[in-house]
């Protein structure tokens, strides 16, 4: 395997994923500072960086990468690094915005100069990876951010560079706006020279730009419409809007992704003379370029994923230039879940009254007509997960959950609530399970649980715990304490230098005085079952931590072990779990539902069959098998024992 | 019908999570590159989707690109009927994302099928072998399945080559234009752990590819 100079290398054409073309674009900004929480579509943004320091050491003279504890922290770092005097990049998830938004509606105001401060809004129309789906552009009216819109790679790479410039150069936090699609679509990137960031800077004391309070509030407000407005009239030299003429009198406005499908949905229907306006900034606009383009036509088309926002700046300028020309969009196009070249091209061949595309109409329909008997697949924990076995006590303590609340949240529990196992009935966003259980509980005699993980304690969950224990709220709360912040990909983040600093959450929930307080394993599912029975008929505020390292990443360090040894060319002890005498009581499928478990027939008679390559030999089914159909046996009794990590 | 260098080459694959779904794409992808072709752009899932779930990636380039833009590749996701080869690691993975397909499409298919936790939980069916590629032959009636687990099993005591074997077995398609053998090995070099046996998994899928007849 050779090393990835992508990032680095000083010129040459490369194939990237718009997410790698930002890093390379920050770097060839001169970026000194990075601060993130993870969240998809931008968590892979912080590995890039993570691996170019780690390939590239020497870049560490410059260039600092944190992983934030919450958003809203790393938000108000960059500022505060900007606030010295260099370039800081700030990626987040769109919903990420909502926690950052408070941080950033003061520094938007003040301004990041003398540095430059850009933050990358990784969208998701479709919900792709989210627990919802939201259109965060509505910001950048609210907080007047300007943003940028890049389609391909290639302008993810140039504009997140310009957008550094334009921060710098007028005072603005700017917004490189990225989706789901473009942040995982690889294309072709032409390198430029990389930048050095500065080493250091130097705040300089200035008491109305850096404290928004009375009376520097307004006039820091002022100052933010004046830089605005220095902006949106250089907005036609920035070279980030393009026309593709045509003489057709409808035209389209449209921006990002949706340009793509735009663009091929008309070459399906064989409308080459519609002109188009592609913008790449999508806030501020400038109103005469605007007017340019759309005076002369009878009616335009915004093709926009979710709300409308450049419906209804576009009509506005039509309105204030006394146009007389029909802005549709939302009332022809979906105002949820992504776009594609199919549906772009339908629509258009309703408004344009064409025939839409004979190939693609016969592939949907057809696939309509069977699509129900397509067995479903969700993604679910891994096998061995000692969240998944957690669900199992939850469901056995609760007696299927009866007269239950599960207050789910956001971290790889929140699969808790696909089938078969059900086990979480509410999801608001990071900690708001917790949150939701205080007031709940107060209102009603139901047992209410809540669950939520370690990643998830720090970003915002210390905060409702505080409280629980205030009020010695009438919930069990399960901190699912696996060390990871897994559910994003297990980044090398600040839980791990927490848990490389001995740190325990244990010892937090002591510090705070939570009443009721166990530490458990979900590997041994009969005791935790017990625990949670007592907890749940015990009053007050109770605290079950599961200390139990992410199944996935514990399997992998086991892997590892076992190669060395090997390689070692000594034997590795292994254990091996096995069923015989299956009685298919569904135990193991239906209320552990282990995905190392398959249902097979054998001689005619069905049976569980326990797959090697996928079990990790956490042994919960053994324990559990009413039946004691589960086996165990050890293979290389003599070679060397590899257990967990702890 | 002879392909034409303009021509946008569409490659749907499709997996569940693990079988190396994103691999194989990136190395389509390395691999044009090294061919020459002019553009690239393809839509790939990273993050919540990668936990047991379904996986599917668009694969797309455009060997020489049209100087008018409004006919060149221009979007990550093929769009609906559009695909010229479908390759399936997991047989109702092809059904789940049938819509791509129409009589233009070849499918390889990988026999070898990976059942969820419902169907484990008898709470869902899994369609048969033939029947799925009853409901597929609707699509187009160029569908090629082998056993491709059972295959890299036998001889390399290991399934994590079943991407690289199928896509071995989809070259002799011919679907996959511009792109030459040698292109997709010093990929496989650069790119992934333990290159010989990968390199040697994508030489029998190309020998089984090779001895079905293609019209
Ligand atoms: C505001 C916000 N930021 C980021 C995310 C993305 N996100 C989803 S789950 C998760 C990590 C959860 O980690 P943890 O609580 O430790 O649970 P685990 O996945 O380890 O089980 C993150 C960062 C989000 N959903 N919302
Ligand atoms: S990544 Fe870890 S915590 Fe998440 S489902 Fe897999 S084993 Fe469980
Ligand atoms: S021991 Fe049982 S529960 Fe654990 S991973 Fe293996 S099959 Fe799944």
């Amino acid at each position: 395997m050779k090393s990835d100079s992508r990032f680095i290398d000083e010129t040459g054409k490369v194939l990237m994923l718009g997410n790698e073309a930002l890093v390379r674009g920050c770097l060839e900004a001169g970026v000194s500072y990075v601060s993130q929480y993870p969240g998809t579509p931008t968590s892979d943004i912080g590995e890039y960086f993570h691996q170019v320091l780690t390939e590239n050491p020497d870049l560490k003279d410059y260039l600092v990468h944190q992983w934030a504890v919450n958003e809203a922290v790393a938000t108000s770092s960059c500022a505060g690094a900007a606030w010295t005097g260099v370039r800081t990049f700030n990626p987040m998830k769109h919903v990420g915005l909502n926690v950052a938004s408070d941080a950033l509606s003061v520094i938007a105001l003040n301004g990041p100069n003398p540095g430059a401060m850009v933050i990358g809004v990784g969208s998701d129309p479709g919900s792709l990876g989210s627990h919802q789906e939201q259109n965060e552009r509505f910001y950048a009216w609210m907080l007047h951010l300007p943003t940028i819109e890049p389609h391909t790679p290639q302008e993810c790479k140039d504009w997140v560079k310009l957008a550094f410039d334009l921060s710098e150069k007028y005072d603005l936090v700017i917004n490189l706006r990225t989706s789901t699609r473009n942040a995982h679509s690889r294309g072709f990137v032409e390198l430029e020279p990389l930048k050095k960031g500065k080493e250091k800077g130097e705040f300089i004391r200035n008491i109305p730009k850096f404290n928004s309070l009375p009376p520097h509030a307004i006039n820091n407000h002022v100052r933010l419409y004046e830089r605005i407005e220095r902006l949106r009239e250089a907005i036609p030299d920035l070279g980030l809007n393009k026309i593709y003429p045509g003489n057709n009198k409808i035209g389209i406005i449209t921006s990002g992704v949706p340009f793509g499908y735009t663009m091929e949905a008309l070459h399906q229907l064989e409308l080459y003379n519609v002109p188009i306006l592609k913008l790449g900034m999508i806030y501020p606009l400038n109103y005469q370029e605007i007017t340019n383009f759309i005076q002369d036509l009878e009616k335009i088309i915004i093709i926009e994923e979710l709300e409308p926002f450049l419906e209804i700046k576009i009509s506005e300028i039509a309105q204030i230039k006394k146009l007389n020309v029909e802005i549709i969009g939302s009332k022809y196009f979906p105002k949820f879940n992504e776009f594609s070249t199919g549906l772009v091209a339908t629509t258009l061949a309703k408004i344009f009254h064409k025939k839409p595309n004979e190939q693609m109409i016969k592939a949907i329909d057809y696939f309509n007509s069977y699509k129900e008997m397509i067995p479903s697949r969700f993604p679910t924990f891994c096998a061995g997960c000692p969240e998944r076995a957690t669900l199992y006590s939850i469901l056995k303590a609760t007696n299927q959950l009866e007269n239950t609340v599960v207050c789910g949240d956001i971290g790889c529990y929140v699969m808790s609530f696909f089938p078969p196992q059900q086990c979480s009935d509410l999801i608001i966003c990071m900690s708001g399970g917790l949150s939701a259980a205080i007031g709940m509980s107060t209102k009603t005699d139901q047992k209410v649980l809540a669950m939520i993980g370690d990643s998830t304690f720090f970003h915002t969950g210390l905060s409702p715990l505080a409280e629980a224990i205030g009020y010695d709220s009438n919930i069990l709360l399960i901190i699912f304490d696996n060390e990871w912040t897994a559910m994003t990909g297990h980044q090398n983040d600040v839980l791990r230098y927490l848990i490389n600093k001995d740190f325990s959450i244990e010892k937090v929930c002591r510090a705070l005085g939570v009443p009721w307080l166990r530490v458990e394993d979900s590997y041994n599912p009969k005791k935790l079952t017990k625990s949670i029975e007592e907890a749940l008929n015990a009053k007050g505020l109770k605290v079950i931590i599961i200390k139990r390292e992410c199944g996935l990443q514990a399997h992998r360090y086991r892997m590892q072990q076992i190669r060395s040894i090997e390689s070692q060319g000594e034997k590795a002890q292994e254990e091996l779990f096995h069923i015989t005498g299956c009685q298919m009581c569904h135990e193991c499928s239906r209320i552990l539902s282990c995905p190392a478990i398959r249902r097979v027939e054998i001689d005619g008679y069905e049976t569980m069959q326990i797959d090697d390559d996928r079990c990790i030999r956490c042994g919960v089914c053994y324990q559990i098998c009413p039946n004691g159909a589960i086996h165990k046996s050890t293979l290389n009794l003599l070679g060397e024992e590899v257990p967990f990590r702890h | 019908m002879k392909v034409k260098e303009t021509d946008i080459v569409n490659i749907v694959i499709a997996g569940t999570a693990g079988q190396g779904v994103i691999t194989l794409k990136r190395l389509i992808e390395f691999a044009a590159q090294k061919s020459g072709v002019e553009r690239v752009f393809g839509s790939e899932m990273h993050g919540l989707a990668q936990r047991e779930g379904a996986i599917t990636s668009h694969t797309r380039y455009q060997k020489k690109i049209f100087k008018d833009e409004r006919r060149n590749l221009q979007s990550p996701l093929i769009c609906y009927g559009d695909a010229d080869i479908f390759i399936c690691l997991e047989p109702v993975e092809a059904l789940r994302r049938g819509i791509f397909a129409s009589q233009k499409t070849t499918f390889v298919l990988n026999e070898h099928d990976i059942p969820g936790v419902m169907i484990t939980a008898d709470l869902e069916a899994y369609p048969p072998l033939d029947k799925i590629v009853e409901i597929l032959k609707e699509y187009s009636n160029d569908i090629h399945t082998i056993n491709a687990t059972k295959i890299c099993l036998n001889n390399f005591n290991s399934n994590l080559m079943v991407n690289i074997f199928m896509l071995g077995y989809a070259i002799p398609t011919g679907k996959l234009p511009f792109i030459n053998v040698e292109h997709y090995e010093e990929v496989i070099k650069e790119w992934l752990r333990d290159p010989d046996i990968n390199i040697k998994a994508l030489h029998l899928g190309i020998e089984e590819g090779n001895k079905v007849n293609y019209i």
